[in-house]
């Protein structure tokens, strides 16, 4: 080699070590620079500008851009370029295509230099493949985002922590035109780069969320507030709802009283009306219902009460029962008894008589006791002229079974004491004087379908009935004999 | 031997290499700038600068045995493998004819886009001169496009 | 060892194509161009291989070849004496190789056709720059 050449590679030489001192020291100025550029800010937008700028103003890649991986699918896009015509941001690179695609898919850095004269071979190739028929489908070229011609490209992964995030290229139309310090440099741009990002999107997510938050915070406020008015409105209701509880309660606690009140009475009325229903049976033995009732409501006297009073007594029996019942079946005697006392009865109530006492065939009733009468010896009169008769048909029926019975009746008038007579257990309505008397002995004393009264009663029904003297009777029990008259029928 | 085609295409715009090797079977290499083929066809005269050729005559003479690759910028190619004939140093017109092709291979390469920084230093930057002219005869041809055919004799 | 130096480093990326000579065992040369040879380390190189061809079969055979290589930036070149080692279908190199050639395949259509069969491992015996074989740039009629 001449002097010419040798000057010629020295120059050369001395070019090479000079580009590579350069580099080395731009080196630290750049991490230092970017990094600081880098971290002055988190937009990302901004951030990878100021990476591309700063690698082309500084470290002379002038065809540069940064994809990012998609998030879900296994694609790139790229977020910014430098020194293209098209700006070519957003243009999509699938994992595996190109340069860039393949640097993706293996995750590892890739320098070419001879891209064209590649493909040129390749195609070649190809084409031979196409025309012997081994290729199925004719060439169609893959739309990559990038220079046309390019010759030389360099792509390195973006990693954080294992995790790929996207891929910094660089590209040139000249052939070997990146060398192993450029992979060097890039490398370390890489790491910063990646991290950049990775700081810049988690302050993106940040921020989203940090916005999340504080919207999730105010639907919180508003939703604290509309709970608590509905607490309050809750609380109000209960109120209410517990005040007319309140209320009610105390309405129940009065209503509980009053029942209990009420009870009490009920008690006491029930047991006054059982003592009134007591008497009332009671008293029904011996009045009629209407009577007993008056009684027990307090119409008249108690008459239970001893006391004197004029009354219209009246006796009667049956003619012949004593033989009748010694000879026939009691079965029969009842029988007669039953209709007989039936009959009897009716006619008393109809009069409102007092029925005193019945024994067997016999049976005493008086009038103006305990419920005074106008006129007790007309109803006396009334009533024995109606019983007469009522046995009467009730003889003819008796014949025809062979009984022969008939009524006879005594009545008289005066003053009697009545009361209670009798003893604990057994007490019974009664009267007692000389006008009961009487009107037993007369009653007595009648012959079969009599009616005997004395001459001070006729005298008082006189214009009531026809009456025939029967004489003057010598009566038990009375000094003087008493004059009788027999009632034959009513006057009218 | 040699096709119309084939003859062609060795004078036009090729690069071209030559095999040879050693007693010792290790081959050796030396670049060729311009080769012509002989009228009869079978013969093929390559020019390889000298200081090359000296590193191989031990092979030629020893066994002679060579391997000629032919190829265009377009990825045709071809193999001729044969026997040394003779060599002898290039004339005028050789020299005339490395020059041709000198040119006819750069303007290609730049006519398929490879750049001029590259194309013209490495083609005109070859040394060429002074060179022997190699003949050897031409036994077989292979081709040896890239492709499913590569490596197929074809004479 | 480290016979390659750095500055064959932009030789070995395929910018301007290689020549590779192998002979076989019966001592038949066989003179190829290949796309790129791959700088391994400073003492070995690969060559990839996608078809089945003559230089592949011939180092299994004859472990013996060289290559030529060229710098784009300087257009220097180089002779490099080469020694077939082994095979590689995985590992680092084999991925290296096979990443290039996955991208350039997907730029022209070719994704899983051209795929990278194997990376043949050469340990690296001499290389020699040419510095007599260039013509100075100055001189070259422009």
């Amino acid at each position: 080699m001449d002097i010419r050449e040798q000057i010629a590679e020295n120059e050369r030489l001395i070019e090479q070590l000079n580009r590579e001192l350069a580099k080395k020291s731009i080196e630290v100025r750049i991490i230092q620079q970017l990094s600081s550029e880098i971290n002055s800010t988190l937009d990302l937008a901004r951030i990878l500008q100021l990476i591309l700028d700063s690698m082309d103003r500084v470290l002379g890649f002038q065809h540069c851009m940064i994809l990012l991986k998609d998030e879900s699918e296994e694609k790139l896009r790229v977020f910014a370029s430098r020194g293209y015509d098209q700006e070519g941001v957003g243009a999509e690179v699938r994992f595996g295509e190109g340069v860039i695609g393949v640097v993706a898919k293996r995750k590892k850095m890739l320098r070419l230099g001879n891209i064209r004269s590649s493909m040129n071979y390749l195609m070649a190739v190809r084409a031979k493949m196409e025309e012997a028929g081994q290729l199925q489908s004719a060439y169609a070229p893959v739309n990559l985002p990038g220079l046309p011609n390019a010759h030389s490209q360099l792509a390195i992964p973006l990693l954080v922590k294992d995790r790929f995030i996207g891929v910094l290229a660089v590209e040139s139309p000249k052939p070997n035109a990146f060398d192993e310090l450029d992979e060097i440099l890039l490398n370390i741009l890489a790491n910063q780069v990646a991290i950049a990002i990775d700081n810049a999107r988690m302050y993106q997510m940040e921020e989203g969320r940090r916005k999340e938050l504080d919207e999730a915070n105010t639907k919180l406020v508003q939703l604290n507030e509309s709970l608590e008015q509905m607490v309050k409105e809750r609380t109000a209701q209960l109120e209410r709802a517990h005040a007319e509880l309140s209320t009610a309660f105390e309405r129940l606690g009065e209503q509980a009283t009053e029942l209990a009140a009420f009870n009490r009475t009920l008690e006491q009325r029930v047991a006054e009306q059982l003592a009134e229903l007591e008497r009332v049976s009671r008293l029904k033995r011996f009045f009629s219902p209407q009577l007993a009732q008056l009684i027990v409501a307090g119409g008249t006297e108690d008459p239970l009460k001893t006391h004197r009073r004029e009354v219209t007594v009246v006796f009667l029996d049956l003619r012949g029962f004593t033989a009748f019942a010694e000879t026939s079946e009691p079965e029969e005697v009842m029988g007669v008894l039953g209709e007989y006392h039936a009959q009897m009865g009716k006619l008393i109530l109809t009069h409102e008589g007092t029925l005193e006492r019945f024994t067997g065939d016999g049976m005493m009733i008086f009038f103006n006791d305990p419920v005074p009468v106008p006129n007790p010896a007309e109803r006396a009169i009334r009533m024995a002229v109606e019983m007469r008769e009522r046995v009467a048909e009730l003889v003819a029926k008796w014949k025809k079974r062979g009984y022969d019975l008939r009524l006879g009746v005594g009545i008289a008038q005066g003053y009697a004491t009545i009361g209670a007579i009798g003893f604990e257990g057994r007490w019974d309505y009664g009267a007692i004087g000389t006008v009961t008397n009487l009107a037993a002995r007369l009653c007595g004393e009648a012959k079969p379908d009599q009616i005997l009264i004395s001459q001070r009663l006729l005298g008082m029904v006189e214009e009531l009935v026809e009456a025939e003297p029967v004489g003057d009777l010598s009566l038990k029990g009375f000094l003087k004999p008493v004059s009788t008259f027999n009632v034959i029928r009513l006057r009218g | 031997m040699i096709s119309e085609k084939l003859v062609e295409f060795i004078h036009g715009p090729v690069f071209m290499a030559l095999g040879t090797r050693n007693e010792k079977l290790r081959p050796a290499h030396t670049f060729v700038v311009g080769a012509i083929v002989n009228q009869d066809r079978e013969t093929l005269t390559c020019f390889v600068s000298q200081s090359r050729a000296e590193k191989i005559m031990g092979n030629l003479e020893d066994n002679g045995k060579i391997a000629l690759t032919v190829g265009s910028p377009s990825h045709e190619s071809y193999q001729l493998k044969g026997h040394y004939v003779s060599l002898r140093p290039t004339d005028a017109k050789d020299v005339a004819i490395q020059e041709i092709y000198r040119t006819k291979l750069v303007a290609l390469m730049l006519q398929y886009g490879y750049p001029e920084q590259i194309v013209k230093p490495m083609i005109l930057g070859a040394k060429y001169q002074p060179a022997v002219a190699i003949t050897f005869r031409v036994e077989e041809i292979f081709l040896q496009t890239p492709g499913p055919e590569a490596g197929k004799k074809i004479a | 060892m480290g016979v390659l130096p750095d500055e064959i480093k932009p030789a070995m990326e395929g910018v301007i194509p290689s020549h590779v000579v192998t002979c076989s065992l019966d001592g038949t040369p066989n003179t190829t161009v290949i796309s790129q040879v791959y700088y391994v380390d400073a003492d070995h190189v690969a060559l990839s291989f996608q078809f089945f061809n003559k230089t592949i079969k011939n180092v299994r055979e004859n472990p013996h070849a060289v290559a030529w290589v060229t710098n784009p930036e300087s257009l220097e070149t180089w002779d490099l004496e080469l020694e077939y080692d082994h095979s590689e279908t995985s590992g680092p190199v084999f991925d290296a190789m096979d990443m290039r050639i996955e991208a350039i395949a997907s730029m022209t259509g070719m994704t899983g056709i051209f795929k990278l069969k194997a990376a043949d491992i050469y340990r690296v015996k001499s290389a020699a720059k040419n510095t007599d074989e260039r013509i100075p740039l100055a001189a070259i009629d422009k």
